[in-house]
Parts: C-alpha cells; sequence; structure tokens
C-alpha cells in the first residue's frame, strides 16, 4: 500500500531549480531511503513534505490525500513527524518535557501522552537524562531525542533527516536500533542519510536523487550497482 | 498532571488566601495615601500580568501596551459621555467596559494579523507605533478630546471611600488577570507558548498551532488591559491623551516583568510593588531622580539578574536544599 | 493645485528629510551591524545639541565648527556604553535584552541633561549660515539650506569612509558575518566597539544640525529614536545610501501631509507609514545592506 506519493513535484528559487519533475511512491511501513551527493535537493524535499516549503509546481498526497502547501502544524497533525539532522530540541526544556510535547501536539493528541512519552524515552534509551535540560545533552544524545520527540508524535511516516550524520560507531548503532524498532511499530520511515553503510543495513529501497532530478530507485544492492549512481555519488563520496 | 502542570502545592494555597485576606483588611487600615500606592500595586502589576500572557512566555515583547489601556480609559470615557444621563454610574461603568472590551478584541485582532508575523524587535517596535498612532489620533481628531481632556462620572458607593472602592476593583480585575494567567500557563496553550519561546519553527513542526496560541494570548493579555484602562479612567476622573496613552506604562509594565522574574506569576507582582514603593516613597521628594533610578534598575537586573528577583531566590533556595542534602 | 506651494513644499521636504538621514544613519549602523536597536539613540542626538551650546556659551565657539569636538565626545560616550552595558547584554542574553539595556541608559542619560542643562527649550545659532534664497517664488531657508549641506557632506563622509578606508571595510565585514570576519583578523568586538562609537558620534553632530533648525528640548529623544526607527525601517538598514532615501522619504511625507492635510496629521502619517513598512517589507526598500535574507 503507498502512503506517500509525490507527483511531478518541482522547486525553484529564483533561478536554480532544486528540484525538478520528481517523482515516486513510498510503500507503507518500508524503509526508505534517500540518498544523493551534498545539494542534490534532498533537504528541500523534506521541506516540502513537512510543510515549511510550497513547491513550484507537484503534488504530494499522503494517505489519499493532497497535502500540497499545508501548514507545518497540520501536516505533523495527520501523522507526518520529521527529525532534523541539527537538533532542534528545546534548549531550556528538559527531555521529558520535550517529549511529552510532541505527544501532546501529535497525531493522536493528548490522550494517553504521558504513556507515550514514557515508551518513546525508553525505546530511545533516555531515560537516563530525562530531567536533564535539553541544552546539556551530547549529539549523540540529542539525535535520539530527536527522534524519541518524532515517535512520541505517533506519526505513520517519520521523516529522518541524517540520523546518524557526525555520530561515532556506538551512537550510529544505538540510531540504528532506534529506526528498526520504530519500524517495527508499524511507521514508514523515510530517511534521508550519507552513511552508505547505514543506507545498506536499514532500507528497504533506496531512491538516488542528483541535482534535483531521481537517477536510481530499486534495492540497496541494485542502486549501489549502477553506473550512473557511481560515478554522481559514489564517485565523489569515494573521491 | 505531568511534567508540566505539577499539583500546585497547598503552601501555596495557603499563602495566597492570607494574601487575599490581607488584602481585603488593608484599606481599612491604611492611610489614603498608602492605599493608593496599594492601588498602583495592584493596577500595573495586575498588568503586568496581563503583559506577561503573550510577553512571558514567548519573545513577543509588546512595546505599546498603552494602546490597549489607553483604549479602554477613551472608549468607556467617550461613551459614558453618550449614554443616557439619568443612569446611574455603576450601570455606565458597567456598560463602558462591555463596550471596552469589545472595541479591544476587534483592535487587537485586527492589529494581530499583521504583527503576529513579526519577530522579536519588528514585533516591540511595530507595537510601539501601533500605540503611537492611537495617541495621535486622540489627539488629532477633536471627537476624542484627547488633547483638552473629559470628565468622566465619579462613581460612589456608600460605606467606602474613593480611594478604597477603587482599591477593591483594581483588586478585583488584579485576582482576575492572575486567574487567566495561572489557567492560560497550566493549558495546552501555555505549553504550546513555552515552546513558540523556545523555538517556533520547531514548535510549528511538532504540531503546536502557533499562530492560533500567539492569537488567543495576545487578546487576552489586549483585551485585560483594556480594562485595566477603564478602571483607571474611572479613577482618574478626568483623562486625556497624555494621562493615558503614556510611553512609560508600556515599559513599565516590562521593567516591573524583568525586575521580579519573567515567566512567574510573583514576580511582575514584586517587581511593581518595589519600583512604585521605591520612586513614590523612598524618592518621594526627589522626582528628578526617578528615571536615573528605573534606568538603572533595569540594566542592573538585566546583566545581574536575568531571571529577576524570582530567579535569584530560586538559585539561593536551590543552593541551601543542595547544601542541606550534602551535595556540593 | 498650486504649483508653486507643490514646489516649495517638496523642497522642504528634501530638506527635512536630509537631516532626517544624517540624524539616522548611526542608529541604522548600529542596527545593521550589531543587529542591536539603540534606544538611546535620541539622547545621543539631544546631547550633541547640550555639548554644542556648552561649546558655543563656554568658548564662544560656532555650532558648526564644533561638529568635530561634539562628534569625539559622543564617539567615546557611545564606545564607552557598548564596551560596558551593551556587549554585557548581548552576550548574556537574546536582541531583546539589548533593547531594555539602550532603554534603560538613556533614561539615566537623559536625567543627567536634565540636571546638567535643565528642562527648558533651548536653540543653538550658528553665524555661519548661508544665505536664504529665492527661486521662482520658492523660499529655501539659509539655515535650513545650511544644515542639510552639512548632513550630506556627513553622510558622504560617511559614505566613503565605509568602502575605501581599511577599518570600514572591517566594519562592513562584521557585520555580514562576524565569524568569518574574526577569521579573518578582524576583532569582531573592536568593531562593535568602534561601531557604536561612530554613530554615535553621527547623532552628536545631527544633534547640532537639528538645534540650529528645531528649538529642543531633553524630553525629545523618543521623539528622535522613533524618526530613526521610521527613517531605517523606510530606507533600509545599515547603509548611508538607505538611511538618505529613508531620511527623504519621512521629510516627504512629513511636509506633504503637514502642509495640505493639515499641521497635526505628520506624525499620524509617519506612524502609518512605519507600521505598513514593517508588515510589507520590514527590512526597508533597500532591505538589510549587510545580510542578503533574514
Amino acid at each position: 500500500m503507498t502512503i506517500l506519493s509525490i507527483e511531478g513535484l518541482t522547486r525553484q528559487f529564483k533561478g536554480l531549480r532544486a528540484i525538478q519533475d520528481l517523482s515516486f511512491a513510498v510503500e507503507s511501513k518500508s524503509i526508505t531511503s534517500i540518498v544523493g551527493p551534498n545539494g542534490a535537493g534532498k533537504s528541500t524535499l523534506f521541506n516540502m513534505i513537512s510543510g515549511y516549503l510550497k513547491p513550484t509546481a507537484g503534488h504530494i498526497l499522503f494517505e489519499g490525500r493532497e497535502i500540497t502547501g499545508k501548514a507545518p502544524h497540520l501536516v505533523c497533525g495527520m501523522g507526518i513527524a520529521r527529525a532534523f539532522q541539527i537538533a532542534k530540541p528545546f534548549p531550556e526544556l528538559s527531555v521529558e518535557k520535550n517529549v511529552l510535547v510532541a505527544a501532546t501536539f501529535g497525531r493522536l493528541g493528548p490522550r494517553d501522552r504521558q504513556a507515550t512519552t514514557e515508551h518513546a524515552i525508553e525505546v530511545c534509551h533516555l531515560a537516563e537524562w530525562r530531567h536533564q535540560p535539553a541544552s546539556a545533552l551530547s549529539i549523540g544524545n540529542l539525535r535520539r531525542l530527536e527522534l524519541a520527540r518524532a515517535i512520541a508524535a505517533r506519526p505513520t511516516l517519520l521523516l529522518a533527516d541524517e540520523p546518524c550524520a557526525g555520530l561515532n560507531e556506538t551512537e550510529t548503532r544505538e540510531v540504528i536500533d532506534v529506526l528498526s524498532t520504530i519500524r517495527k511499530s508499524g511507521v514508514t520511515v523515510l530517511l534521508v542519510e550519507h552513511d552508505i553503510k547505514v543506507v545498506r543495513r536499514v532500507s528497504d529501497r533506496v531512491i538516488v536523487i542528483e541535482a534535483g532530478r531521481k537517477i536510481a530507485d530499486g534495492t540497496a544492492s541494485q542502486v549501489f550497482s549502477e553506473q550512473a549512481v557511481i560515478d554522481a555519488y559514489l564517485g565523489t563520496a569515494g573521491a | 498532571m505531568d511534567a508540566f502542570n505539577g499539583r500546585i502545592p497547598a503552601g501555596i494555597w495557603g499563602l495566597s488566601a492570607v494574601l487575599l485576606a490581607a488584602a481585603v483588611m488593608l484599606p481599612f487600615m491604611l492611610s489614603p495615601f498608602q492605599i493608593r500606592l496599594a492601588q498602583q500595586i495592584l493596577l500595573f502589576g495586575g498588568m503586568a500580568v496581563a503583559w506577561q500572557m503573550l510577553g512571558g512566555f514567548t519573545n513577543y515583547w509588546s512595546f505599546g501596551h498603552t494602546a490597549f489601556f489607553g483604549l479602554g480609559a477613551f472608549a468607556a470615557g467617550l461613551l459614558a459621555q453618550q449614554l443616557d444621563p439619568s443612569l446611574s454610574v455603576a450601570v455606565k461603568l458597567a456598560i463602558g467596559t462591555v463596550f471596552a472590551i469589545g472595541l479591544a478584541l476587534v483592535a487587537a485582532l485586527a492589529i494581530a494579523i499583521p504583527v503576529l508575523n513579526l519577530r522579536g524587535i519588528y514585533f516591540a517596535i511595530a507595537m510601539l507605533a501601533f500605540a503611537e498612532i492611537l495617541a495621535e489620533i486622540t489627539k488629532t481628531f477633536d471627537a476624542f478630546h484627547g488633547t483638552s481632556g473629559f470628565p468622566l462620572p465619579a462613581l460612589l458607593v456608600p460605606g467606602l471611600t474613593k480611594v478604597q472602592l477603587f482599591y477593591f476593583l483594581f483588586l478585583l480585575l488584579f485576582l482576575t488577570n492572575i486567574a487567566v494567567f495561572v489557567w492560560l500557563r497550566r493549558s495546552r496553550i501555555g505549553m504550546g507558548l513555552t515552546c513558540i519561546g523556545q523555538d517556533e519553527d520547531t514548535a510549528a513542526m511538532l504540531g503546536i498551532p502557533t499562530e492560533r496560541y500567539k492569537l488567543v494570548a495576545f487578546v487576552l493579555s489586549a483585551v485585560l488591559t483594556a480594562i485595566g484602562g477603564v478602571l483607571y479612567g474611572y479613577s482618574l476622573g478626568f483623562i486625556s491623551t497624555g494621562s493615558v496613552f503614556r510611553i512609560d506604562i508600556s515599559l513599565n509594565l516590562i521593567l516591573y516583568t524583568m525586575l521580579g522574574g519573567i515567566g512567574t506569576v510573583a514576580g511582575p507582582i514584586i517587581g511593581a510593588a518595589l519600583m512604585i514603593v521605591l520612586t513614590q516613597v523612598v524618592l518621594g521628594n526627589l522626582l528628578d531622580l526617578h528615571m536615573m533610578l528605573t534606568g538603572a534598575v533595569l540594566i542592573a537586573m538585566v546583566i545581574l539578574a536575568p531571571k529577576g528577583l524570582m530567579g535569584l531566590a530560586r538559585k539561593a533556595w536551590d543552593r541551601r536544599r543542595g547544601a542541606a542534602e550534602g551535595r556540593p | 493645485m498650486n504649483g508653486t506651494l507643490l514646489f516649495q513644499t517638496l523642497v522642504d521636504g528634501l530638506i527635512l528629510g536630509g537631516i532626517f538621514s544624517l540624524s539616522a544613519v548611526g542608529f541604522s549602523l548600529i542596527f545593521g551591524v550589531l543587529g542591536v536597536v539603540n534606544l538611546a539613540h535620541g539622547v545621543f542626538i539631544l546631547a550633541g545639541a547640550y555639548i554644542g551650546l556648552w561649546l558655543k556659551g563656554a568658548l564662544g565657539l560656532d555650532p558648526l565648527a564644533a561638529i568635530p569636538v561634539v562628534f569625539l565626545v559622543l564617539a567615546v560616550i557611545g564606545g564607552a556604553l557598548q564596551r560596558t552595558l551593551v556587549s554585557a547584554a548581548v552576550q548574556r542574553g537574546s536582541l531583546m535584552t539589548s533593547l531594555l539595556i539602550t532603554f534603560g541608559a538613556s533614561l539615566i542619560l537623559r536625567d543627567l541633561l536634565i540636571l546638567a542643562f535643565g528642562p527648558d527649550i533651548q536653540s543653538l545659532s550658528s553665524t555661519w549660515l548661508l544665505r536664504t534664497y529665492h527661486v521662482g517664488g520658492v523660499v529655501i531657508d539659509g539655515a535650513r539650506a545650511t544644515g542639510l549641506l552639512a548632513s550630506l557632506v556627513l553622510l558622504a563622509m560617511l559614505a566613503i569612509a565605509l568602502h575605501a578606508m581599511k577599518v570600514g571595510r572591517a566594519i562592513r565585514a562584521t557585520a555580514q558575518q562576524s565569524f568569518a570576519a574574526g577569521l579573518c583578523g578582524v576583532d569582531s568586538n573592536r568593531i562593535y566597539t568602534l561601531t557604536f562609537g561612530v554613530s554615535a558620534g553621527f547623532a552628536g553632530a545631527s544633534g547640532i544640525i537639528i538645534g540650529m533648525i528645531n528649538p529642543f528640548s531633553p524630553f525629545d529623544d523618543a521623539y528622535w529614536t522613533l524618526n530613526a526607527f521610521v527613517t531605517v525601517v523606510l530606507g533600509g538598514v545599515g547603509s548611508p545610501v538607505g538611511a538618505l532615501l529613508g531620511g527623504l522619504m519621512l521629510g516627504e511625507i512629513s511636509t506633504l501631509s503637514s502642509q495640505y492635510i493639515g499641521p497635526r496629521f505628520p506624525n499620524v502619517f509617519i506612524f502609518c507609514a512605519l507600521l505598513l513598512m514593517l508588515i510589507v517589507r520590514p527590512n526597508g526598500l533597500l532591505g538589510n545592506a549587510y545580510k542578503a535574507s533574514v
């Protein structure tokens, strides 16, 4: 079943076309990774899905409903949560309060928010820091707080923006763990990630974009053997 | 009950009850001058609490709240002149209050849509400009009598002197403001506003209806401030643009809040009490130095105690408790 | 409509606008470089006028000749204010706190002015004024024309300094990217102090010119601060050209509304223009001279 479909999406910034006529569909309860070199348009894509940017043309459908150009809080309320690469916690609030806010204003509203908060804190291994202000956390913990907030919103689709960037081996493994748990609970994950190892480990499907266009689409092993992908992405990454 | 809303401790309830009882008895024990001081503390401290409904949670610091204060005073005062003279003053005051609430509601909604999209300093200055526009309009058009001023009917209640009467009216508004603020802070709106104060974009991303919450807080704050203007106008008995549209009222609300501790209930009230007593009693004879003192207090607080006196008290309390439990 | 009257009004607006421009340029520079709204700006302007008054009374110095002295005195005051209070506020908290700090400073400085010079209305007069000209029915007042000329000269000097001098380029670089400028060896704290000083200096210089044209009292400071803010919002942040554009617009709005709608209306129109610009284009017609988008 398709949960998210992107149809002919285009975004233009003055002269630059960040996304050009992009189309793909995401299967429910899968982990789909979007990869591509810096500046390929991944962040622009996420910004459009989550309602921060309006597309110049094209449509975004979520669970069959048009969400193109909807305000962020409405998109969130429909069940799309986003975890940022640069974690954006509320710095003066405790870890627990940060998660509680997400639980309160997420898809299902304040119902069961306390239990949801507990669950998210546990899944993301944050119990030890629950009373700390978010500004006191390490990068690894912040990244998991970001994920905990996204889970607490009880989404059906999670947009994860480079959750492993800048993390060490152990921290990366913890994040992969969390992503797998999330997926097992029935949440679809759309992942932007640079680390090919992570992508190979977790993805059911990989979409490669370059200069705003889709250049490959398939399983990880299929995609990473295509010459175009190697040229565009691995070539620069390996250099 | 959750991480945002602990139960209000019994001690706070007890203290509030004692303070309320004292506040009710006070006007029968103090001299008229002292009651007048207490009046001002209740009125301006209470308005600082109302100012906090938006400014206490977020960075939307209105530098022009006197717009709503003056609006309330002028609306009620000008209406009183139009009403049937045979009506009792209490009825005129009641009608005037309703009218002022309605007008403040309309004005706040109209101005909110553009200004709440401005952030930080731009919002602050836009509000300042809004207050100036209203002040200039009342001065420019003769229908408003802003330059010459006009009288308001004198409210009398048998058994109470005028200062006592207005003391109780200000107390009523003061309690209303505190009740609304505490309700707001403990509601989802307060939670959302706190998040908006931390990071507005992230707040929207997490599903908080930022625009709606800001609007609710702004309108509540504006309406309660307008009621303050109505009561103040009646207590003066004669108002002009210069007596109710005053930049220093807007700025004092911020000063009291900063001094006492932003985001707290007690903070603005303590701040108002301290500054009003300081300027009117201690420096009562040194009028020239009021402004200098106000400036010095403001600077000292911002640099030395950005969380205000309540912040300092909390720090000292934590330290003592830490020491008692043998922590470093 | 009377053509000569319209032309006279436009000329008056132009002259007034030139002076508004100079009075706002320091405010604009501080806003552009430090991001601080300096609510003490109006007091700086008045302090300039009062120091000019004192120099004239004590030493018999002509106000126009006193401009360099006034500039230096205010530059020192402004620099000191930045070094001690404003930098502490910016480090400790948000830009909001800098608003409170500069407001506190303005209250103190204004009381000092009142203590030193009294609360009365004063005025400055210079003997070095241009003649009053009559051109085809249009009167060009000598004092005002002198003020305009001095304003334009000072603005041009600032523009040249910002573009041609090394320290000017350092100021502009710091405004764009203080971190990157720091990597290139620019000491941003020093630049902030310098900017504050230069801006206060220009405010003081404009105070002299304002004093030669209008009577002034210590209670005018809020008016001049707001005027500066309107000028910046109309024209754009951080550049002499923006200040010039904003000042000229403000001058024209002021004189046209006063002439054709009524002498009591300019303030309503000015504040409405401010509110409108804030809503439509908060960074002014020219935008922020330093930052591409905010």
